[in-house]
């Protein structure tokens, strides 16, 4: 499905961005691993994948936070030649706080690495989409964001910012062959459920309808989906991946 | 090339636009300067120049002679 495309995807060391980065690889896309640091488990998942595959996947390593960083990892990316033909936004945080139990410096953080670092690199890289005249931005937002779930303030209006961020660029360069769409997760079964309460996620998953978590693998599935062509027509969008929830 | 011919060259090919009427051109003062034209004309400038302008860069480039004074920053001298 993905087979000569190159893809950028942020926060490929774990969890949901880990099963995007082996199902765009399975799917023949060469790909552009984030991740923050390198780590000899990092090296070891995109070398495996690689011989796997017999695919090139080129790691580049950066804080999102740091703009001088993600700059020069775009520049480096740009002096390849070659085409960004996706842009997978994964990396994030998540945060549990009731609204009344929100601070500021959380508030702060969370909107810098979940809103604001997605946001300048997406403007970075949606300008060579433009001159390439076409791509295509997937960015893993969150149910959070739509129903506004208790202890999510902070997280899902995070969130939430990147999904209107979404839709403006689906307006803006659209005619130009950029599409924009989101993924938005229930609960999906990865390290991360580790962050909240127990009672919570039992909770959840009494609600859903298909009784239980979803798998990273089904958000990728999604995400590799959004970032073919078999989507060419999909944009400004926001696909809910959570059982129904 | 001079610095200046290159810069004046990438409006020339960003607007299709003779370098005289390069200068002193100012944002919108010409259909071609709109705001999908302006994202060619900073195609042209980081081409012609193996820069990569900061999103508040692009923002600023308004006119002609403040683009002299962005580039500036990436030390790109005009005599």
């Amino acid at each position: 499905m993905l087979r000569g495309k190159n893809i950028l995807i942020t926060g490929t060391n774990r969890g949901i961005g880990k099963a995007i980065l082996e199902k765009c690889v399975e799917n023949g896309a060469c790909v552009w691993a984030h991740a923050r640091r390198e780590t000899p488990d990092f090296i070891k998942l995109v070398s495996d994948l690689s011989v796997k595959h017999q695919i090139e996947i080129r790691p580049v390593y950066f804080d999102m936070t740091d703009k001088e960083a993600v700059k020069k990892a775009i520049i480096s990316i740009r002096s390849s030649k070659l085409p960004v033909d996706a842009l997978i936004n994964n990396a994030g945080v998540m945060h549990n706080a009731s609204f009344q139990m929100s601070a500021e410096k959380a508030l702060r953080d969370i909107f810098e690495t979940d809103f604001f670092a997605p946001f300048f690199l997406t403007q970075m890289i949606s300008n060579l989409m433009v001159r390439q005249g076409h791509g295509s931005i997937v960015n893993i937002a969150s149910m959070a964001a739509l129903d506004g779930n208790p202890g999510k303030a902070i997280y899902g209006s995070a969130k939430a910012a990147l999904i209107a961020m979404s839709r403006v660029i689906a307006n803006e360069l659209g005619a130009q062959g950029v599409r924009s769409n989101c993924i938005a997760p229930g609960v999906i079964a990865t390290e991360i459920l580790q962050t909240m309460p127990a009672d919570e996620l039992e909770k959840t998953k009494e609600l859903t309808p298909m009784k239980r978590f979803g798998s990273p693998e089904e958000v990728a599935d999604a995400a590799v989906f959004l970032a073919s062509e078999k989507s060419s027509f999909i944009n400004g969008q926001v696909i809910r991946i959570d059982g129904g929830l | 090339m001079t610095n200046e011919e290159k810069y004046a060259n990438a409006f020339c090919q960003a607007f299709d636009i003779e370098p005289e009427a390069a200068k002193n051109l100012t944002f919108q003062a010409i259909d071609a300067w709109d705001s999908v034209g302006h994202m060619g004309l900073v195609a042209q400038i980081e081409e012609a120049f193996g820069i990569m302008l900061e999103p508040d860069d692009i923002v600023d480039l308004n006119s002609y002679e403040k683009g002299k004074e962005i580039l500036a920053k990436y030390n790109v001298e005009f005599a």
